[in-house]
C-alpha cells in the first residue's frame, strides 16, 4: 500500500458510513462488557435488522466512553444521546423512541437516576464538557477492531506525515516543542527521552510500550488499548521512525486479554494494509511489533524489570545506570513509553506541538486521562486537561462524594502515591503540585475517600500491596516493606505504641532512599503522606488505644 | 587508560575511566561495606550496603554497579549512610533465623563481620522467626534457609563461573528462596557438578559441607576471584 492508497482507504471508507443516519455504538470495553453489553449489542444488532433499518443505522462494538458504573452504555450518533445501563429488554424501546420516533427516553438516558434533568446531548452534561479529549478522542466512537474505522478519523496520518515530510530530528524537535511528558508517572520530558536513544549509535534498537498497568484502580491503558490501539501502534511506529529503530515490543499485563486481543488484531491488520512491516507506505522505514504478555509481576511496570521479562529473564529489576536509553533490551539502545505517552503521538503530529504545548500548565502540558474511583457518584475514565483542580474533578465531574457523606481524601498514583486531604482540594493537578503535597501523579489512579476511611488502614492497604509485589532483590525493599506491614497492622489492631511509630518512620525515609528501583522508593508514599495529613488518627490509635468513631476498618 | 579526577571522601583521586566507585575506593584504600559483591562474578546492587552520595545526584547509588564519571564528588561515608547501613544489617539479622551459638560459619561469617563493623549492639525491628528449611539432601553440602540472605552470589557464581546453573530463585518480596534445579532437593539435582564454590562464595553458614561442626566452616571466596582471573589470562 502507498500514500494514496491510504486516501482512497479513507475516502471510501468515508462515503460508506455518510451513507448511514445513525451510528449506534455500543461500549465493548471491559467495565461494559462485564455488566452484560455484548448481549446487548446482539440484541439491537438485530432489532435494526428486524426493523429493516439496517440501512439507515450502523451499530458499532466500541471501547470505553467514559461513565463506567453507569453501563452498558449505547451512545446514539449524530445526536450524542448516551443511555446508561441498557439492558436486552429496554432496548427496543431505545430504537423505536430516539431512532424512529425521534423522541429520547429521559429516563434511560445517562444519569437520569441522579440529575434533576437528564442532557439529550451528552456532551453538555458537566461529566464530558469539562473534559478535553486528546488521548481518549475516538475511544468509544470506533470499532477498535476495524482499522478503517481508525483511519477515516485521521488514522496513521502522522505517520504518513513524519514518513514523508519530516526527519527523525524534526519529529523529535516536535515532540520536545509540544513538552509532553512521560505518562506512566515519572514524568520524564518525552522528546529528551526520544533525543537520547536517537543519539546512541548501534546496529539495533528497540522501541518498547509498557503496557503493564498494575496501580490498584487504574484502567487508563487498558481502555486506550482496548478502545483505540491502533492509536498506540502508530505511536510506537513514528517512535521507531525518530529514534531509528525497527522493532517493537508492546508489553501487556496477562490480565487484559481483551487488550491483548485488540492489539494483535490490530497489528494483523495494520500489517495487511502495509502500515507495518517492511518499507511502510511505500518508504524506505520499515517497523515492526510483537506483544509480550505479563505473566503478573507489578514490578515487571518498572523499565528494567519488563526488560529482563522480555529477555525471559527472572522480572527484577537492576541498578540504572546505564539507562535503557543507553543500554536497554538484549544491551541494546531502547525507546521504553507508557501507553497513554505513545497514544498522545499521533495528534501531536498532526496538530502541531505548539498547539499540546498550551494544553494544561506550563510545567505539565497536555492532558491527563484518569480512572476516577471509589466513594464518588460517577467513577469511570475521564481526560482532562493538566491543572484542573481536584475540586472540579470529584465536584464537577465526578458528581461529588454520594450517600451524603464528606470527602475526605483523594488517593493518586496508586501505591506510589499518597493521599490529598481535603484542605487541599483546590490543588491543581499536575506533576509538580502533586509530589509539593507529598502524592504522586502516577499513571492516573483517583481513588476518592469519604470520612467511613480509616487512613491508618489505607496506608496499611497499599503497604500489604508494595510487600506482596516486592521482587524480593534489595534488601529495604524485601525486608523494610514486611516490618512496615507488621508495624501498621500492630498500630491498626490497637496494639502500637508511640515507639512503633518512630521504627515506622525511621523504616519509612529508609526504604524511600535506599530501594533498588521505584517500587521500593515509592512504597513508603502513602504511610508518609497519610502520616503528614493524618497523623492525628495514628496517634488515637496509639494513644487512646481505640479506633475512631464512625471509622470502619474494610 | 585515561585518568579521570574524582573526589572520594574529600580526597582528589586519579581514577582510570570505566572503573566503578567500588574499585576506585579499592584501589585507594578507601573501605566500602558490601555483601552480594563478590569479586569474579556480576554485581547486581541488591544488598545496598555500598551506597554512596554523590553531589547533584539525588539519589543514592551503589558504588559496585555505578561507574565514576570525571569530577564527581562522591561520599562514602556519611551519618545518613553509617545509618542506613546500620538499618540494612538488622534487617538482615531480622529477617531469617541467624542463630550464631550453633552456626558452622560462627566466627568465620560475612553477616557476623558486618554486624560488628556497623556497631550493631542488638536488633532494633523484630524478628521475623520464618518458617524455613534444611536441604541435607545432597551428599557432600547442605544447604540451611535459615542462614541465607539472599545475596546471590550462590547463583552468580553458579551460572556464570560453573556453567552448571544449579540454582535459581523462586517466589517474590519476602518469600524469595534460593532454589536447586525447578525446586527440587539438591541431592537430585542433574545440573550440580558438587564443585564446592557456592560453598566457598557463601557469605554466611547457609551453604556449608557436611564435614563440619559448629564454628569449623572456613570459607575460600577468593576461590573464585582468583578462578576467573586466571582463566582471564589464558593460563
Amino acid at each position: 500500500m502507498n500514500r494514496q492508497d491510504l486516501k482512497t482507504i479513507a475516502e471510501s471508507a468515508k462515503a460508506e458510513h455518510n451513507q448511514f443516519k445513525h451510528k449506534v455504538c455500543v461500549c465493548c470495553g471491559a467495565g461494559c462488557l462485564s455488566s452484560g453489553s455484548e448481549a446487548v449489542l446482539k440484541k439491537l444488532q438485530d432489532e435494526v435488522k428486524a426493523r429493516g433499518l439496517d440501512k439507515e443505522i450502523r451499530v458499532v462494538p466500541s471501547g470505553c466512553m467514559g461513565p463506567c458504573n453507569q453501563g452498558p452504555l449505547v451512545k446514539v450518533m449524530p445526536e450524542y444521546a448516551i443511555y446508561q445501563k441498557v439492558n436486552c429488554e429496554n432496548i427496543a424501546a431505545v430504537v423505536q423512541s430516539q431512532l424512529v420516533e425521534k423522541r429520547p427516553i429521559e429516563d434511560l438516558l445517562l444519569f437520569a437516576d441522579s440529575r434533576p434533568k437528564p442532557y439529550v446531548n451528552a456532551q453538555e452534561d458537566p461529566f464530558f464538557k469539562k473534559q478535553l479529549k486528546v488521548v481518549l478522542k475516538d475511544c468509544g466512537s470506533i470499532n477498535p477492531e476495524i482499522i478503517e474505522d481508525y483511519i477515516v478519523r485521521d488514522g496513521y496520518k502522522a505517520l504518513d506525515k513524519v514518513l514523508f515530510q519530516m526527519s527523525p530530528e524534526e519529529v523529535i524537535a516536535e515532540i520536545k516543542h509540544s513538552r509532553l511528558r512521560g505518562r506512566g508517572g515519572a514524568g520524564f520530558p518525552t522528546g529528551i527521552k526520544w533525543e537520547t536513544v536517537y543519539k546512541y549509535v548501534a546496529d539495533q534498537k528497540y522501541v518498547i510500550c509498557n503496557g503493564d498497568e498494575g496501580d490498584p484502580g487504574a484502567f487508563m491503558d487498558r481502555s486506550v488499548l482496548e478502545g483505540n490501539p491502533h492509536r498506540v501502534l502508530e505511536g510506537m511506529a513514528i517512535a521507531g521512525y525518530a529514534v531509528g529503530a525497527n522493532k517493537g515490543y508492546a508489553y501487556i499485563r496477562g490480565e487484559y486479554p481483551l487488550a491483548i486481543k485488540r492489539f494483535e488484531a490490530a497489528i494483523k491488520s495494520a500489517k495487511k494494509l502495509g502500515l507495518l512491516g517492511a518499507n511502510i507506505l511505500g518508504s524506505t522505514f520499515s517497523f515492526d511489533i510483537e506483544i509480550r504478555i505479563g505473566a503478573g509481576a507489578f514490578v515487571c511496570g518498572e523499565e528494567t524489570a519488563l526488560i529482563a521479562s522480555i529477555e525471559g529473564k527472572r522480572g527484577t529489576p537492576r541498578p540504572r545506570p546505564p539507562f535503557p536509553a543507553e543500554s536497554g533490551l538484549w544491551g541494546k539502545p531502547t525507546l521504553i513509553n507508557n501507553v497513554e505517552t505513545l497514544a498522545s503521538i499521533a495528534p501531536i503530529i498532526n496538530k502541531g506541538g505548539e498547539w499540546y504545548s498550551e494544553i494544561g500548565t506550563p510545567k505539565s502540558a497536555g492532558t491527563k486521562v484518569f480512572a476516577l474511583a471509589g466513594k464518588i457518584n460517577y467513577s469511570g475514565l475521564i481526560e482532562v486537561p493538566m491543572g484542573m483542580s481536584l475540586r472540579e474533578i470529584v465536584y464537577d465531574i465526578g458528581g461529588g462524594v454520594p450517600g451524603g457523606k464528606e470527602f475526605k481524601s483523594a488517593q493518586t498514583g496508586g501505591p506510589s502515591g499518597g493521599c490529598i486531604p481535603k484542605e487541599h482540594l483546590d490543588v491543581k493537578m499536575d506533576y509538580e503540585n502533586l509530589v509539593s503535597l507529598g502524592s504522586i501523579m502516577g499513571s492516573g489512579g483517583l481513588i476518592i475517600m469519604d470520612d467511613s476511611s480509616d487512613m491508618v488502614d489505607v496506608a496499611r492497604f497499599f503497604m500489604e500491596f508494595c510487600m506482596d509485589e516486592s521482587c524480593g532483590k534489595c534488601v529495604p525493599c524485601r525486608v523494610g516493606t514486611k516490618m512496615m506491614y507488621d508495624l501498621l497492622t500492630k498500630i491498626c489492631n490497637r496494639q502500637g505504641t508511640r515507639h512503633d511509630l518512630d521504627r515506622l518512620e525511621e523504616l519509612a525515609v529508609y526504604v524511600k532512599e535506599a530501594s533498588l528501583c521505584g517500587l521500593g522508593m515509592s512504597a513508603p508514599n502513602p504511610l508518609l503522606s497519610t502520616l503528614r495529613y493524618y497523623k492525628n488518627e495514628y496517634l488515637a490509635h496509639i494513644e487512646r488505644n481505640t479506633t475512631l468513631e464512625g471509622v470502619s476498618h474494610g | 587508560m585515561a585518568k579521570i579526577p574524582v573526589t572520594i571522601d574529600d580526597k582528589p583521586l586519579e581514577v582510570e575511566t570505566g572503573r566503578t566507585i567500588l574499585e576506585a575506593c579499592k584501589e585507594n584504600g578507601i573501605e566500602i561495606l558490601t555483601m552480594c559483591h563478590l569479586e569474579g562474578i556480576g554485581d547486581v546492587g541488591a544488598c545496598r550496603l555500598c551506597l554512596v552520595e554523590i553531589e547533584g545526584i539525588n539519589k543514592l547509588l551503589p558504588a559496585c554497579t555505578t561507574k565514576v564519571a570525571a569530577n564527581q564528588v562522591i561520599k562514602t561515608k556519611t551519618e545518613r549512610l553509617k545509618k542506613y547501613q546500620r538499618i540494612t544489617t538488622e534487617l538482615f539479622f531480622a529477617e531469617r533465623n541467624h542463630i550464631c551459638a550453633v552456626c558452622v560459619a560462627d566466627g568465620n561469617c560475612e553477616l557476623q563481620d558486618l554486624g560488628y563493623k556497623v556497631g550493631m549492639d542488638h536488633v532494633r525491628f523484630p524478628y521475623l522467626f520464618p518458617q524455613a528449611n534444611v536441604d541435607t539432601s545432597h551428599p557432600m553440602y547442605v544447604m540451611d534457609h535459615n542462614r541465607c540472605i539472599m545475596c546471590t552470589r550462590c547463583v552468580r557464581v553458579c551460572s556464570e563461573v560453573e556453567g552448571a546453573h544449579n540454582w535459581g530463585i523462586k517466589n517474590r518480596g519476602i518469600e524469595v528462596r534460593v532454589i536447586s534445579d525447578f525446586d527440587t532437593p539438591w541431592g537430585d539435582s542433574t545440573t550440580c557438578t558438587s564443585c564446592s564454590k557456592c560453598v566457598n562464595v557463601c557469605p554466611t553458614g547457609a551453604l556449608w559441607p557436611k564435614t563440619v561442626v559448629q564454628g569449623q566452616l572456613v570459607k575460600q571466596p577468593k576461590m573464585v576471584s582468583e578462578l576467573v582471573a586466571k582463566r582471564k589470562m589464558n593460563l
